[in-house]
């Protein structure tokens, strides 16, 4: 089934920038993009590693290995409306509903033989012990080998050296399972396509925050995370400069990614993954957009293609939902600042105990510089339990406060 | 050592290396989810934060705590870093020391905790100017094991029916063995176990294994025991889990012996082992075994992800094995348990 979903994803996208190129948005080339992965992880012809969020995926890339963070298969089931089923088999076996709704359809799919066998697995402890556990039950169920990448919350030097060293272990692992030694000129060309890519990442933030922004609120929706599956590699590459020209032509020109933009908005954590009408509905009727997304930072610097484990720890560890939670509004507060934006929407997804867990800390220290916080209560991948009225009218009575009240820039 | 006289370190986690803080001159004081503080952890982490988190967060807030000098934390969940987090918040001057605790216990973890052991060391060392060099901390180690030892001993009784007052008695001792110095404890224990051994356990109850995280009232073994269950044997992160022996060589680097010591002692649900996926499963059904127990009852806070997501194999797996589970989910309130009591009796009902 899945499979078949990304084929036809792809050509139907292919054949529309075939009739129009001119049509070829770089929302396009990055569902393009994502969705050749997830054929490659449904085709049964490449070797599949299963994931969490913050695994080295350039490595794995370099090393000939298809890999995905597992969160990745619950936002798909949930933006394309099946995930009830999957949620239904996963609480049947016992996952409570008080679990992550990523973890829950996962594991949903997974009994339900919809994730493909991988060949082995790589759990990550960032961000969330969750997540770490939802790999442990992965392994049970595939009866497949699992690494465990233990991610230091701080960015020390012995945090890093701690991560480098278990990521050569990682290479060991991978050769072992691959029966493929590590290609060092292969390495050599993966951390360059990361390096090249992070730079243009860099650029397409910067673009973002202009004013006007030159993005919607869908612009941007889940780019960063999704992004990092694509490291190392010259589709990556590709997507982030096209991304990257294209908003700094429409910034140059003083486009506006929503028309006669008024609210600019900062989503904490990650999007509401189902089709919902909320996010149309500020814009059209507020003009309010989302421009800045947490997770659409970059926090890490080049890595050395010499010497790439130290730069990959660095990456891992240092992600905004690491350390402690004073590093994160540091970081939030920055990026409010950047980006000028005038209110920040968190949507506490129901079931995290990491990014939603602070909620009230994350609160203040936005209020601290004038930046006020609308925190809903929504599970983003489960839809059953969306409550659409409701939280249009606390958005609704949300923008109606920022519209009265002068821009804290 | 007098309380009064001595800096109390308070603590959250079974993980903590208490000898580390004795031999700093400092007395380790856990701060249990207990007491009547007001709700209002909700004000800083969200509602779904496990409810061990918020009654400790709780009980900082309403001040119901003993005069701290400082608080060391472990990484052991999501919640228990929020928790950490929020408490700098509320105490802003207590002295904060977060210790990162890998999820697993292989060579490059050993290390890595070792380096985090040895920075609560000199933590501690520029705070309170203390010798704690390494032999003060092998002394340190000794006492702790003295008290293992006789905590070990009194649990024994327990189980033999040999503990006037029972599981409620025994975690009575626990929770004094986990917030008073090992050099208080160690007497009160002598006089526990020099008192004349109670008559042996009266068959009057279905013997079951008790197992979770977080249940440190006495009360609770009480209830459970009101419902027809005879507790004879568990494993939770406030009882006997927080006393395991430390074995450390004499030519043994001390913050590697140390950390091997704790990420290789009994595990809890956030501590695996990757080559062996679910491990947690076979533990629990191979303690149910050995103490001969009718059943299982699993006891866990609710929101605790790391058993939260572990729950369903272990439901397999005991299904798997014809071992009959009862899962609850509690929220450090008597209350809790009270209202699951009818589920807890007709389990026992089967079980007879």
């Amino acid at each position: 089934m899945m499979k078949q979903y990304f084929e036809d994803l792809i050509s139907g996208i292919e054949a529309k920038i075939a009739d129009d190129p001119g049509s070829a948005s770089p929302r396009k080339r990055y569902t393009l993009e994502v969705a050749k992965l997830g054929k490659r992880l449904y085709d049964g012809e490449h070797t599949v590693a299963w994931c969490g969020v913050t695994a080295p995926f350039d490595l794995l890339s370099a090393m000939g290995v298809t890999s995905c963070f597992v969160e990745f298969v619950g936002a798909m089931l949930a933006a394309t409306g099946l995930e009830g089923a999957f949620m239904e088999e996963a609480e049947g076996a016992g996952f409570t509903r008080d679990t992550c709704g990523y973890h829950r359809s996962v594991l949903g799919a997974a009994r339900k033989g919809l994730m493909p066998v991988p060949d082995f697995l790589v759990a990550t402890t960032s961000p969330c012990s969750g997540g770490v556990a939802v790999m442990e039950n992965l392994a049970r169920h595939f009866e497949k080998d699992l690494f465990v990448l233990n991610i230091p919350q701080a960015e020390t030097d012995q945090g890093i050296q701690y991560l480098a060293d278990q990521i050569r272990d990682l290479v060991a692992f991978v050769s072992h399972h691959t029966g493929r030694s590590i290609n060092e000129d292969r390495l050599v060309r993966s951390i360059e396509n990361t390096n090249q890519m992070r730079d243009y990442l860099v650029e397409v933030y910067r673009h973002a925050a202009h004013v006007p922004s030159p993005v919607d609120s869908r612009t941007l929706s889940n780019f960063g995370i999704v992004m990092a599956l694509l490291l190392g590699t010259e589709s990556g590459v590709e997507v982030a400069h096209f991304f990257a020209s294209h908003l700094a032509e429409k910034a140059a020109a003083g486009v506006s990614g929503v028309s006669r933009e008024k609210i600019r908005l900062m989503w904490i954590q990650n999007r509401i993954q189902f089709k919902n009408p909320l996010l149309k509905m500020i814009e059209d009727s507020y003009g309010a957009a989302v421009i800045a997304d947490e997770l659409n930072c970059i926090t890490w610097g080049p890595i050395d293609p010499d010497d790439p484990f130290p730069g990959m720890a660095r990456r891992s560890i240092s992600i905004p939902f690491n350390d402690q939670v004073a590093r994160r509004i540091s970081l939030l507060q920055e990026m409010a600042r950047s980006y000028r934006v005038d209110g920040a929407i968190n949507p506490c997804h129901w079931g995290c105990r990491q990014g939603t867990g602070a909620r009230g800390m994350v609160t203040d220290g936005l209020k601290a510089i004038g930046v006020p916080v609308m925190n809903l209560e929504v599970d983003c991948v489960d839809s059953r339990n969306f409550s659409e009225g409701q939280l249009r009218t606390r958005l609704e009575a949300f923008m109606e406060m920022l519209e009265g009240r002068p821009s804290p820039w | 050592m007098d309380r009064n006289s001595t800096p109390t370190i308070g603590f959250t986690c079974a993980y903590t290396p208490l000898p580390l803080i004795n031999a700093a001159g400092c007395s380790p004081y856990r701060v249990l989810p207990v007491g009547e503080a007001p709700d209002q952890a909700g004000q800083l982490l969200h509602d779904n934060l496990c409810p061990h988190v918020k009654r400790v967060l709780d009980r900082a807030r309403a001040g119901d705590l003993p005069d701290l000098a400082g608080m060391v934390f472990v990484n052991s969940c999501d919640a228990m870093r929020r928790l950490s987090d929020a408490w700098q918040r509320v105490r802003p001057d207590d002295a904060v020391c977060f210790l990162d605790l890998p999820s697993t216990s292989d060579d490059n973890a050993v290390r890595f905790f070792a380096g985090e052991i040895s920075r609560l060391a000199t933590s501690l060392r520029d705070r309170f100017g203390s010798q704690d060099g390494p032999m003060a901390i092998r002394r340190s180690v000794l006492r702790y094991n003295r008290l293992v030892e006789k905590v070990e001993r009194v649990a024994s009784r327990m189980k033999k029916g040999e503990l006037a007052g029972g599981r409620a008695r025994l975690q009575e001792i626990y929770n004094q063995a986990a917030t008073r110095s090992v050099e208080e404890m160690l007497p009160v224990l002598d006089h526990i176990l020099e008192k004349p051994k109670a008559s042996g356990r009266e068959d009057d109850g279905t013997p079951v294994y008790l197992f979770g995280n977080v249940l440190p009232d006495p009360q609770a073994f009480s209830l459970f025991e009101s419902c027809g269950t005879k507790i004879v044997d568990d494993d939770f992160c406030t009882g006997s889990r927080q006393f395991s022996t430390l074995e450390l060589s004499d030519d043994e680097d001390i913050w590697t012996g140390l950390a091997a010591n704790i990420l290789k002692r009994p595990p809890c649900a956030r501590t695996f082992i990757p080559q062996n996926p679910g491990k947690i499963a076979e533990e629990i059904l191979e303690r149910a075994e050995q103490c001969e127990a009718k059943g299982i009852i699993g006891h866990t806070m609710k929101f605790c992800d790391p058993y939260l997501a572990r729950m369903p194999i272990i439901r397999e797996a005991m299904k798997r094995a014809g071992f009959p589970l009862l899962l609850l989910e509690g929220d450090c309130t008597l209350r809790s348990i009270e209202q699951q009591r009818t589920r807890i009796e007709a389990f026992v009902e089967m079980l007879r």
